[in-house]
């Protein structure tokens, strides 16, 4: 799993940077303060042949590309209440449709399609099926975005989202290819529908008036945006923000959130934009997998064991276990405690934070 | 490449009408919840059941009292700890490989004998709360497997409309494959710093029309209307810490106070199951 590949560092530079990141404020190994971001590259409309794409480089050399493609499909028809007939019972089928035509528009979480490929990865490989997962989870989780796929009774659009990482893992890719997937979805543009009602769809050839799936900002319409994943983890008391892969090598805890920011009535910044949860999930951090230090006193090679009494070797390691050196490193067991993870959660979504931030970046990205 | 070999039905399907009586449309509204909000359905723990495993447990959840709703059904085996392979490389922690996959029976669409993305996704949120609870230094050079076979999926075959809860059964399919997993592990004699279990919080509505919304421990998707939120908590009680954190809905960023009750409420869930399994390892293992 990409979150969990070995990173190359001794024992003592894990308890440095541990304990150099556990500081108020923390001191990050790229000078960073803990809600900074990389700096980053983006652009949109790349790729031609795409209903709509991105393409976003970090400053370490990470780079993703999103393409989203759409084909019309016919929808599969269900036993529902508009084919299950009640004998016996007034047919009410005729007039209650013309009333109902806005809330009929419904939508299916399969109609999105994602796909992560991560060179040096396997395509079967968990780690990749689980942000495949995370990333569509949180596109699907108010069944908004799945409802602006729907054509007709008969037809929906069906959006495959390719998600290829170019250059190889350098970090736990998550942040990148969310952000990228956010500004190709921004860019996406679907055919315009010049058939009406439940008829065969057929659609207007000129590509200059196709309407974005995500409609512009206008002054009158709340605008509904793309959500955005998240990388946060926690060291000691601090609490850092798109850890790099040292820092998520010494992390107590990291969690990926998912958060999305309609904005309800226009404005510059973050003001007039309403923030939504839409999913957590426990990253397994890598600190788990790391090798221990060993003490002074229970290395051999410092005159540790001798003249005292040999111990049994369980009773040495039960000692070793208790006694938590400073400057000694050791992988991180059990869990977080709950009022961690609330601070991480809290620290995300406060108002005018990170989140803020970040849609404003991406909101200065030019979308063609 | 299309199939040549057989004769395929039309590619495009049609549905014949069906005709239904007046009187058991009522079966497919939600029913409500028989149980209290806060309590968990009854469970049934079994440690030892697969001889030829170093550890291995058995777990059903009951069935709701509603006719046709089957409960969870899930086996776990352990095997190992055992030595890595001479190809692999050093590892100072034991490896923890976890599947997690649905038997072909358990759910009312068919499962493959492949795992697919949803399988592997479970197994990746078990293999990080189980990772927070074994003491893996103890154990270099060496890997251990766990295996989940779920035999019946917790699915309600009386709704005949697809309502999208797939997800929500998922979350509760994982909580019930922490618990067992831990039992597991304990009946192969693998040092842990705690048994961690599993427990499921969800934000529900009751009825299409009312707004009023309420939180349920171990919620069953068919008894409610619609569910808005949900959580899966995995949790060590005697070190009061949680190892995975699973949230998935739609909340407000500004009432951070029911995203805490949820996980409260979910933790609560994982204490009342981790004592199920507790009294299930005394009687056995102890």
């Amino acid at each position: 799993m990409a979150s969990t590949q070995h990173v190359l560092l001794s024992p003592a530079e894990l308890a440095y940077l541990h304990a150099s990141l556990s500081l108020t404020p923390p001191i990050r190994p790229d000078g960073r303060t803990r809600t900074q971001f990389r700096p980053l590259v983006a652009e949109t409309g790349i790729l031609p042949g795409a209903n709509g794409s991105a393409r976003i480089c970090f400053a370490d050399g990470t780079e993703a590309i999103v393409g989203v493609k759409a084909e019309v499909e016919r929808t599969q028809s269900r036993h529902d209440d508009e084919t299950v007939y009640v004998e016996g019972a007034a047919n009410n089928g005729g007039d209650g449709d013309a009333e109902t035509k806005e809330d009929s528009r419904t939508g299916d979480s399969s109609w999105a399609e994602m796909t992560v490929e991560i060179p040096g990865l396997r395509d079967d490989d968990s780690g990749t099926a689980f942000l495949a997962a995370m990333l569509s989870e949180a596109l699907l989780a108010d069944g908004e975005f799945a409802r602006r796929l729907w054509i007709n009774r008969r037809f929906h659009w069906k959006l495959y989202l390719d998600i290829i990482l170019i250059s190889p893992p350098l970090s736990y890719p998550l942040p990148l290819l969310s952000l990228t997937t956010h500004l190709a979805l921004l860019s996406t543009r679907l055919p315009r529908l010049q058939s009406e009602g439940d008829e065969d769809p057929f659609f207007d050839d000129d590509w200059a008036a196709a309407p974005h799936l995500f409609p512009r900002p206008t002054t009158t319409t709340p605008t509904h945006r793309p959500p955005i994943t998240l990388l946060v983890m926690a060291v000691g008391d601090s609490i850092i923000f798109d850890p790099s892969k040292e820092e998520l090598a010494v992390a107590d805890v990291a969690l990926a959130v998912s958060v999305s920011g309609d904005r309800s009535e226009p404005g510059e910044g973050g003001a007039g934009r309403k923030l939504r949860l839409l999913s957590i999930r426990t990253i397994d951090p890598p600190s788990r997998l790391t090798p221990p230090g060993v003490a002074n006193a229970a290395n051999s090679a410092y005159g540790a064991g001798n003249g005292a009494p040999q111990k049994m070797a369980e009773a040495r390691t039960a000692e070793a276990e208790a006694a938590a050196e400073e400057g000694v490193w050791r992988a991180p067991r059990g869990g977080a405690k709950r009022a961690v993870l609330g601070a991480l959660v809290q620290k995300v979504l406060e108002a005018g934070g990170v989140v803020d931030e970040v849609l404003d970046a991406l909101e200065g990205v030019d979308l063609g | 490449m299309t199939d040549r070999r057989r004769i395929n039905g039309p590619a495009g399907a049609t549905i014949p009408p069906v005709y239904d009586d007046e009187s058991r449309l009522d079966l497919k509204t939600a029913t409500g919840r028989s149980r209290p909000p806060n309590a968990i359905r009854k469970m049934y723990l079994k440690t030892g059941v697969t001889p030829s495993a170093s550890g291995s447990a058995y777990l059903e959840i009951e069935t709701s009292g509603k006719p046709g709703v089957s409960g969870l059904k899930l086996s776990c085996s352990v095997h190992g700890p055992r030595s890595l392979p001479r190809s692999s490389p050093f590892s100072p922690h034991i490896v923890l490989s976890t599947h997690v996959k649905y038997a072909p029976f358990a759910t009312k669409q068919r499962r493959g004998y492949l795992r697919d993305p949803s399988e592997r996704d479970l197994g990746t949120h078990l293999e990080a709360a189980l990772r927070g609870s074994i003491i893996a230094d103890r154990w270099p050079k060496s890997g251990v497997d766990i295996i989940i076979s779920i035999i019946e999926g917790d699915q309600d075959r009386e709704t005949s409309r697809f309502q999208g809860d797939e997800v929500w059964d998922m979350m509760n399919a994982l909580s019930g494959c922490i618990t067992v997993a831990s039992a597991a592990l304990a009946d192969a004699g693998i040092d842990c710093v705690d048994t961690v279990a599993g427990g499921v919080a969800a934000l529900v509505q009751n009825t299409s029309d009312d707004s009023t919304t309420s939180i349920v421990v171990d919620p069953i998707p068919s008894e409610h209307e619609k569910i808005l939120a949900a959580c899966c908590i995995a949790y060590l009680p005697t070190r009061d810490e949680v190892t995975n954190l699973w949230f998935r809905g739609d909340l407000p960023a500004s009432d951070m106070e029911l995203y805490t009750r949820l996980v409260e409420q979910g933790i609560q869930a994982s204490a009342n199951a981790n004592r199920v399994l507790v009294e299930c390892l005394n009687g056995t293992v102890g």
